[in-house]
C-alpha cells in the first residue's frame, strides 16, 4: 500500500477518505483537518489565548500538540479526579507532554481541593459515575476558563465523540440538546466560549497522529467509563461505518450543515435564566450550582455515614 | 497473514483498533510474519462529555 501524496510506503489506510498515507503526510493530513475546523466554524483567531483540557489521554495530548504546532499560545489544564492508578497514570502522561515541550499545565486536584474523588461523589449524588465526572470537569474547565482571563476552552472532542452524543440525542429527541450541539459555543452568562477543533476527525486518525507524532498518551480506558451508554453508541456507529466507509462523517457534519439550525429556537427557548450561585458565584439557575450541591453531599460527614 | 485478515479472524473492527509494530503503524494490507511482535491498540475512549 503507498501514500496517496507521495507513494512512498503507507502507515494507515483510511477509507472515508479513500486514501492512504505514510507519517509524514498522516500528521499533515489531521493538522489540516484541524486547521480546516478552526476555518469552517471559526473557532479561534490567531492571537487567541487558549485553555486546553487535557486528560493525558490521545485526544486531548493531540488537540494540544496540533494548536501548539499551528502557532497558538495555549496552556494545558489538567482535572485530577481521584479515580485510583487511573488518574495517577493519567496524570503523570499530562505532566510529562507538557515538561518535554516546555508548556505551561495548571492542575487541579479535586481531592485535595474539594474533599471528594469522582467514586465517592457519584455514590452521594446518586449520579451515575460519568455524569458526576463530567459535571466536576465542566465546573472547573469553566471556571479556570474565566478565572484566566482565556479566550476560548479547548476540549479534545473529536468525530466519533460528537456522532455518538447526537446519536443519543437523535434517539431520544432530545431537541434542545440538539440545537446545542455545536463545535462552537459562544461565551455567554459567565461561562467561556468552547470550541472542539477535532471535529473533522476520527478517533481511530486521532490515535493514529499520536503513535505517529511520539505522543505518549494513556491508552487504558476509565474503569468508571466501561459498558456506558457513550460506548455503545459508538460500536454502533463503528458497525455502520464499517460497511459504510463516511457514514459517522456524513451523520454528524451533514446534522450541522442541514438540521443543526432547526433546533436552535427550541434550544433557545429551553435556557433557564441564570442567577449566580450563592456559594462560588458561578452561573446558576438555581440558588446553589449543581456542582457545589454536588460538594456539599459528598463531602457530608453524616452522609457519608450512614 | 494480512493484518486485515487477523483483524476479520479476532471478529475486530477495523475502525476501532490500529496495529502496530515495534512502534509503528501497520496499515491493512501489510503481511505479518510467524515472529513478528505486535500490539493491537484500541481506539476507543468515551466517558463524560
Amino acid at each position: 500500500m503507498k501514500c496517496t501524496v507521495c507513494r512512498e510506503p503507507a502507515l494507515i489506510d483510511l477509507r472515508r477518505h479513500n486514501s492512504n498515507f505514510c507519517a509524514e503526510h498522516l500528521l499533515r493530513f489531521c493538522r489540516d483537518q484541524v486547521r480546516r475546523a478552526i476555518e469552517e466554524f471559526d473557532m479561534l483567531r490567531p492571537a487567541d489565548r487558549v485553555l486546553v483540557a487535557v486528560s493525558g489521554g490521545k485526544d486531548s495530548l493531540a488537540v494540544w500538540d496540533i494548536l501548539v504546532g499551528l502557532g497558538y499560545d495555549a496552556t494545558g489544564l489538567y482535572v485530577g479526579l481521584g479515580i485510583g492508578d487511573y488518574s495517577d497514570t493519567s496524570a503523570d502522561h499530562a505532566r510529562r507532554f507538557a515538561t518535554e515541550r516546555g508548556l505551561e499545565l495548571i492542575t487541579v486536584d479535586v481531592p485535595e481541593t474539594y474533599g471528594y474523588d469522582i467514586p465517592e461523589g457519584s455514590r452521594a449524588a446518586r449520579r451515575a459515575p460519568c455524569s458526576a465526572c463530567g459535571l466536576t470537569k465542566r465546573h472547573l474547565f469553566d471556571q479556570a476558563a474565566v478565572d484566566g482571563g482565556f479566550d476560548a476552552l479547548v476540549t479534545g472532542h473529536n468525530l466519533d465523540d460528537e456522532a455518538a452524543v447526537l446519536l443519543g440525542n437523535v434517539l431520544h429527541w432530545q431537541t434542545e440538546y440538539l440545537g446545542r450541539q455545536h463545535p462552537v459555543l459562544e461565551a455567554r452568562d459567565g461561562f467561556p466560549r468552547k470550541v472542539k477543533p477535532l471535529v473533522r476527525l476520527g478517533e481511530r486518525e486521532v490515535a493514529a497522529y499520536c503513535i505517529t507524532a511520539g505522543i505518549d498518551y494513556i491508552v487504558d480506558e476509565c474503569p468508571m467509563a466501561v459498558g456506558n451508554k457513550h460506548l455503545g453508541y459508538k460500536e454502533v456507529l463503528n458497525a455502520l461505518e464499517a460497511g459504510s466507509p463516511g457514514a459517522k462523517a456524513d451523520f454528524y457534519l451533514g446534522f450541522l450543515r442541514k438540521a443543526a439550525a432547526a433546533f436552535g429556537a427550541e434550544a433557545e427557548a429551553g435556557r433557564a435564566a441564570l442567577g449566580t450561585c450563592n456559594r462560588c458565584g458561578a452561573p446558576s439557575s438555581s440558588d446553589t450550582c449543581a456542582f457545589c450541591r454536588l460538594v456539599e453531599r459528598a463531602t457530608d460527614p453524616e452522609r457519608s455515614r450512614r | 497473514m494480512s493484518v486485515a485478515k487477523l483483524l476479520n479472524r479476532l471478529e475486530l473492527n477495523r475502525e476501532a483498533v490500529l496495529l502496530v509494530r515495534n512502534g509503528t503503524l501497520v496499515p491493512g494490507d501489510a503481511q505479518l510474519e510467524d515472529d513478528d511482535v505486535v500490539e493491537i491498540r484500541p481506539v476507543v475512549s468515551g466517558g463524560a462529555t
